[in-house]
């Protein structure tokens, strides 16, 4: 009874991660997502991993349903109610248009259509007074037409409900007494900033999926318990922590970016255990990378996320993980656009039919194909061996439709061509990175890139060459990263306040006694969902130049004096944007509490993966093509079972798992870590 | 990957354009970098800007070009009106004035004069020289933002009382702000005395050298990795490729002579007196030519443009809807795109006009060069949109502290519907792109203005088989005294509906005195007391299609959407519904 499962719902497979905390057994196992009940995945990767849920003390749980059901429209039917003259926020939006020469373009569907968004007599004033009383003649006339209509949930989104939530505290009590069993949700319960289209919008959305969600959670709590779970059920928020399930009925909102998050967990703790110091996580799957920065251990939170990316998605607010997605996975489809211009993705193969080397019908080239064909995968040892690769298939895929139309004939342009797919998906995957660093004032240069998930072992040192990084790490079982890191995650509990306010010792003294305020709440909060453990309180304060609307967090100084305090946001503004002014006032915007409550978690040491070969590890030999030597090099192949803690070697090599594989360059140095990680110093040519 | 592995099978320097021989990877690369490269620099301006007006309306663009100004990429989501050939001209004037030789590392120019941007004084460009590896000129960094303030008769600068440009403001005709790497300190007391917002201006500047210095960086990099040669050859194919690719879509319209019509309400100071506007397009193969000679002559008032700002602007603009909707453009983009345009037009003005609201005609321009296009390639037109900036400013002084405050909002309205789509929006016009309206709650919490209501506006899209996109209704209370300015127009000729679809609402400004008395405004400067009410509507788009050809199904959602009065569907559409909405009968309209 001392074990921690870990169980992450991807767009592909499902990964579980059980560790026994008392012995440090550690059990891995992957399934085929099932899609209408996924349930069954997960158990099913329960019985292959061969632990008992009843030995479980937590099960902590990251899914893609909240996502899937936004991108997807198939959350509960939903009304919207608003102050009136305002009920057309929703689809009025920002107006802007990411295409500015599209006549065409047009923003996704509000999730709530008109005809289903209510307008209710009252207002607040921008400083939180009120203008006119809440009506509880419209609502009770309003809950009539709701129960008419067979409404599943209802969103209440008041304007300048940020600065006083009173109404919609008021009318959200009122409307659940009148309207049982409907979801209801509020605005300022999700967020207390302004910007009443983003604050709307994630009410509408935590309506949108609140029952599904609720029914989601409550199935699967029921059918852990039936297999005789009696411990907690812990939910991946999008903000790096777990979230009570009590806290996710409510606000399943908070599981947006439930998946990725785990990754950028697991490389914190690594990076904190090795002192690795500032690391890039790079996640590289089957559809798409994605890359967060980990500084000193944190990963920054944005308090705006896009569902459905920018372009023509919607905002929501709330803690979601800073992290840029581009679509550039193993499985991105390689083509020419008519111009003859190579291009990557965004369409992937997916896993049916799959890169042409599967062998399931799959024509078009994607990137698994180039690597294959460029010797750096081994058709016999993908998935440990379970899947045998065509290599003739991908050659024939990148020959037509790549290699013969851009004019490289011969072996040789199939090579040519197939390098050129590697270097077009490096790039977008290096643009990311340069974009989530350079823009945010940091160089990548002084970080480590920190690779998982199926692709980023093979992809990683290219990367770092690319960026001049020097160092690459890949932890142990790169291809369940995801799970692993959720096994590490601590409970999480974030809120954040609009705090308009002069930048004097006044303010930093009110604004002082409104986070103890936020902290006291905070730990109560969390105690209640999880019982007394120790928590931790991390500042934030998010200040602008007065007269700038655009404002930076900044953590508060320990020793928070205004000089210390205006020292820092000058320092984070210098480097972030290159200028500051130091003769500038400031002024406050928000205070952002992070409140985090240790759980029990195994220690790293216990995650490395066991050696399962012992003896020298002997390496096999294969011709690899490296761009840089515009030619194939024999390569050391190596079984990452057999490699020990302290084993050194020189590239160029390969080394092979189950769910990954490594390529470490040319006269790289590379060791096997304390905790089983794969260090690659990598030089410059 | 480095770049002693890009494979070169010929020499590259070859005159005579031989650069076949750069591996088409090469080049793909370095196309994306330098768009990656604009973005980037872009992203950096929208977080650092002082101004909303440049980070939320995004009134800026990022642009790369070659060392004769031609264009090598832009970033993504820079406003429209920069995509001409402003860059261009901004860094043709500097080659005149300075020659190829003076220009040094860490020199940052800047420009707004009205015979080089050829734009109100506001819109200042900014470059900084981009150097090779061999210390030769290799491109030039560029960033076009519109200022808040530049002096001139009013707060802001603009006005409709202007009547030449020298009361709009001050002008800087190519000067350094930095030279080598030192800024010229005698420049910025210079600005810093001729702004009326010497904060928000600086921070502005700052953020703009910020992204000229960051973009010339990575250019300098990218440059020094592929070397001299091979980047040139690569951007010689890239504008190749580019040029092919709109040569593809030309050739598919049907060659022949278009035009389209339509007339602004007035110049802002004749009521009464139209303006009017003809377009032609000509179609030849794969060559378009936009002729704008039969654009009304240069006004004496403020809206003008020159050539390269106005005429340029809409022929640039118009082709990119019409021919590469999606993408990056690039100088070869444009090749195959001639400008007719005599001197003396209004977008085709003298150095010396007023040009306050120069875009003022604009969006109704780039509206007519698509619509005459409209029976030569239905599928890719849409019928008109609101078509006028609508903007409403207020300025004042803030009843606490006595401040000066000044709050901007441009219009949102209704988009053309299209061959087989209802009209989109409401978005601002075609002139502009990634610009962002501002919420309520900030403008509640930071000028001291109360918004009663923000609505989309039932029948203001034009009826069609596709709806045209719908306008919107705000009401404003003002809790001090101030000045409200509007630029509204296209209340004569409303947007238009195309091929039997009907026209939108035009917008309109009433301001409501306490005692119930209502004064309309569309181009003025009116003085407003506190507690006053402006009543503002922006117009909608037109429709595509005939009305009665719109399925009864489509009209019964859009009424009970309330896109549609009841009365309307039965008037316009033929289509009565009872009380609840259900079906009754569809027969012929009755358009009042």
């Amino acid at each position: 009874m001392s074990y921690i499962f870990a169980v992450d719902i991807g767009g592909t497979f499902t990964d579980l991660v059980a560790c026994d905390l008392d012995t440090g057994a550690v059990s891995y196992s992957k399934s085929p997502t099932t899609y209408g009940n996924f349930g069954d995945g997960i158990f099913d990767c329960i019985r292959k991993a061969a632990v008992e849920p009843r030995d479980a003390l937590f099960v902590k749980h990251g899914t893609t349903l909240v996502i899937n059901s936004l991108l997807q429209r198939a959350g509960a039917k939903t009304a919207l109610a608003t102050t009136r003259g305002f009920r057309d926020v929703l689809e009025i939006g920002r107006g802007n248009r990411t295409q500015p020469f599209n006549l065409r373009f047009r923003r996704d569907q509000a999730l709530i259509p008109r005809e289903r968004r209510f307008e209710v007599s009252e207002r607040m004033a921008a400083d939180g007074t009120v203008r006119t009383a809440l009506s509880d003649e419209d609502l009770v006339l309003l809950a009539e037409r709701l129960r008419e209509e067979k409404i599943d949930a209802l969103a209440i989104s008041f304007l300048n409900a940020y600065a006083n939530s009173e109404h919609e505290d008021k009318a959200a009590a009122r409307m659940r007494q009148l309207l049982p069993g409907v979801f209801v949700s509020t605005g300022s319960s999700l967020s207390r900033e302004w910007h009443e289209f983003e604050r709307t919008a994630t009410a509408a959305a935590n309506a949108y999926v609140g029952p599904q969600t609720s029914e989601y959670i409550a199935e699967f709590d029921r059918h852990l318990r039936t297999t005789g779970f009696t411990g907690s059920l812990l939910m991946m928020g999008s903000h790096g922590g777990v979230l009570s399930t009590e806290r996710v009925r409510r606000e399943p909102i908070a599981l947006v970016e439930s998946g990725p998050v785990g990754g950028c967990i697991g490389a914190a703790a690594y990076a904190d255990s090795l002192e690795l110091g500032n690391v890039i996580a790079f996640d590289m799957g089957g559809t798409t990378a994605k890359c967060a920065l980990v500084e000193d251990g944190r990963f920054a939170v944005e308090s705006t996320y896009h569902v459905g990316g920018f372009d023509t998605g919607f905002p929501i607010r709330g803690n979601v993980i800073d992290i840029i997605e581009v679509g550039a996975g193993g499985g991105s489809i390689a083509w020419l656009d008519q111009q003859g211009r190579l291009q990557i993705g965004p369409r992937s193969a997916g896993s049916t039919p799959g890169p042409a080397c599967y062998g399931r019908g799959g024509i078009e080239p994607a990137v698994t194909d180039a690597n294959l064909v460029l010797g750096r995968l081994d058709p016999n040892h993908f998935l440990g061996g379970e899947m045998v690769l065509d290599p003739a298939k991908s050659v024939a895929a990148i020959r037509k439709n790549i290699a013969e139309p851009l004019g490289y004939s011969g072996d040789a342009g199939v090579i040519r061509a197939a390098q050129g797919i590697l270097t077009i998906a490096d790039l977008t995957m290096a643009d990311a990175i340069k974009r989530i660093s350079i823009t945010r004032g940091r160089d990548p240069r002084d970080f480590t890139l920190f690779c998982y998930g199926g692709g980023g072992p093979l992809h990683g040192v290219q990367l770092a060459r690319e960026l001049h990084i020097p160092r690459v790490i890949v932890p142990p079982e790169p291809g369940n990263f995801s799970a692993v890191g959720m096994l590490l995650a601590d409970a999480r509990l974030d809120t954040a306040r609009t705090y308009l306010a002069n930048f004097d010792e006044n303010s930093l003294s009110e604004a002082l006694g409104r986070f103890a305020a936020l902290e006291d709440e905070s730990r109560a909060s969390l105690e209640k969902e999880f019982g007394p453990r120790p928590v931790s309180f991390g500042r934030q304060v998010e200040l602008r130049y007065k007269g700038q609307k655009h404002s930076l967090k900044v953590e508060l100084p320990q020793i928070g004096d205004l000089a210390a305090l205006h020292d820092v946001f000058n320092r984070e503004y210098q480097r972030r944007y290159g200028h500051s002014n130091a003769k500038a006032k400031l002024e406050f915007v928000a205070l952002h509490s992070t409140a985090m409550l240790e759980i029990r978690r195994p220690d790293l040491g216990q995650l490395t993966g066991k050696t399962k070969v012992s003896g020298t590890p002997v390496a096999r030999n294969r011709p690899v093509y490296f761009a840089d030597e515009g030619d194939r090099l024999m390569t050391s192949v190596y079984d990452r079972y057999a490699l020990p803690v302290g084993f050194k070697a020189t590239g160029p090599a390969v080394i092979e798992e189950y769910g990954s594989s490594t390529l470490v360059g040319p006269r790289d140095h590379f060791e096997i870590g304390k905790l089983g990680e794969i260090r690659i110093e990598c030089g410059k040519y | 990957m480095s770049a002693e592995n890009i494979k070169v099978r010929e020499n590259l320097s070859a005159p005579n354009g031989k650069t076949a021989s750069i591996d088409p990877v090469t080049v793909e690369v370095i196309r994306r970098r330098l768009t990656a490269i604009a973005d980037q620099v872009d992203l950096n301006i929208t977080r650092t800007a002082f101004s909303p007006l440049v980070y939320e309306y995004k009134d800026y663009a990022v642009g790369i070009v070659d060392v004769d100004g031609k264009l090598l990429c832009q970033c993504t989501s820079g406003l429209p009106l920069f995509v001409a050939d402003v860059l261009g001209a901004a860094i043709r004037d500097g080659l005149e004035i300075y020659g190829k030789d003076g220009f040094h590392e860490g020199d940052i120019i800047i420009s707004n004069h009205g015979g080089t941007i050829g734009q109100h004084l506001n819109n200042v460009a900014m470059y900084t020289p981009v150097f090779n590896p061999e210390g030769e000129l290799a491109a030039f960094m560029l960033v076009v933002m519109h200022w808040l303030d530049v002096g001139g008769r009013v707060v802001g600068s603009i006005t409709k009382y202007s009547s030449d440009i020298f009361q709009e403001g001050i002008q800087f005709r190519t000067v350094k702000l930095y030279s080598r790497g030192e800024p010229v300190e005698d420049m910025f007391r210079m600005i810093r005395h001729n702004t009326r917002f010497p904060e928000e201006v600086g921070g502005d500047i700052a953020s703009q050298v910020g992204g000229c210095l960051m973009g010339r960086d990575e250019l300098v990099q990218l440059i020094g990795r592929y070397g001299s040669d091979v980047f040139r050859g690569a951007v010689e194919i890239m504008w190749r490729q580019s040029e092919a690719e709109a040569r593809a879509v030309i050739r598919e319209i049907p060659d022949g002579t278009y035009e389209a019509s339509a007339f602004l309400d007035d110049d802002g100071m004749h009521e009464g007196q139209t303006i009017p506007l003809a377009v032609k397009v000509i179609i030849a193969g794969d060559e378009m030519t936009v002729d704008l000679s039969g654009v009304a002559d240069e006004t004496t008032t403020t809206i003008n443009s020159t050539r390269s700002g106005g005429g340029e602007t809409v022929a640039r603009l118009a082709f990119r809807y019409l021919v590469m909707p999606q993408g990056q453009a690039s100088e070869g983009t444009f090749r195959p795109l001639t400008l007719e345009l005599p001197e003396g037009k209004i977008v085709s003005a003298s150095a010396n006009s007023a040009k306050g609201h120069y875009n003022a005609p604009l969006p109704t321009l780039v509206d007519l060069v698509i619509r005459a296009l409209s029976g030569a390639i239905p599928e890719r037109v849409a019928a008109g949109h609101y078509g006028t900036f609508s903007t409403v400013r207020f300025v004042g002084k803030r009843p606490d502290s006595g401040a000066l405050f000044q709050c901007s909002d441009s219009g949102f309205g209704g988009w053309g519907a299209l061959c087989d789509e209802d009209g989109p929006g409401p978005f601002r016009t075609n002139c502009h792109g990634d610009t962002r309206l501002i919420p309520v709650e900030v403008q509640e919490a930071t000028y001291p203005i109360i918004i009663d209501k923000f609505e989309l506006r039932t029948d203001s899209g034009g009826a069609g088989q596709f709806r045209g996109g719908l306008g919107l209704a705000r009401d404003y209370q003002v809790l001090a005294d101030c000045t409200l300015f509007t630029t509204f127009d296209r209340t004569k000729c409303p947007p238009w509906g195309l091929h039997g679809g009907g026209p939108a609402l035009p917008g309109s400004v009433i301001i409501e005195a306490v005692d119930g008395a209502l004064r309309p405004s569309l181009k003025d400067a009116m003085s407003v007391k506190a507690g006053e009410l402006v009543r503002v509507t922006t117009g909608g788009g037109g429709g595509y299609g005939k009305p009665e050809l719109r399925p009864v199904n489509s009209v019964r959602e859009d009424v009970l959407r309330g896109y549609v009065s009841r009365d309307a569907a039965l008037s316009v559409y033929g289509v009565q519904l009872d009380e609840k909405l259900d079906f009754v009968e569809r027969r012929a309209p009755s358009p009042s």
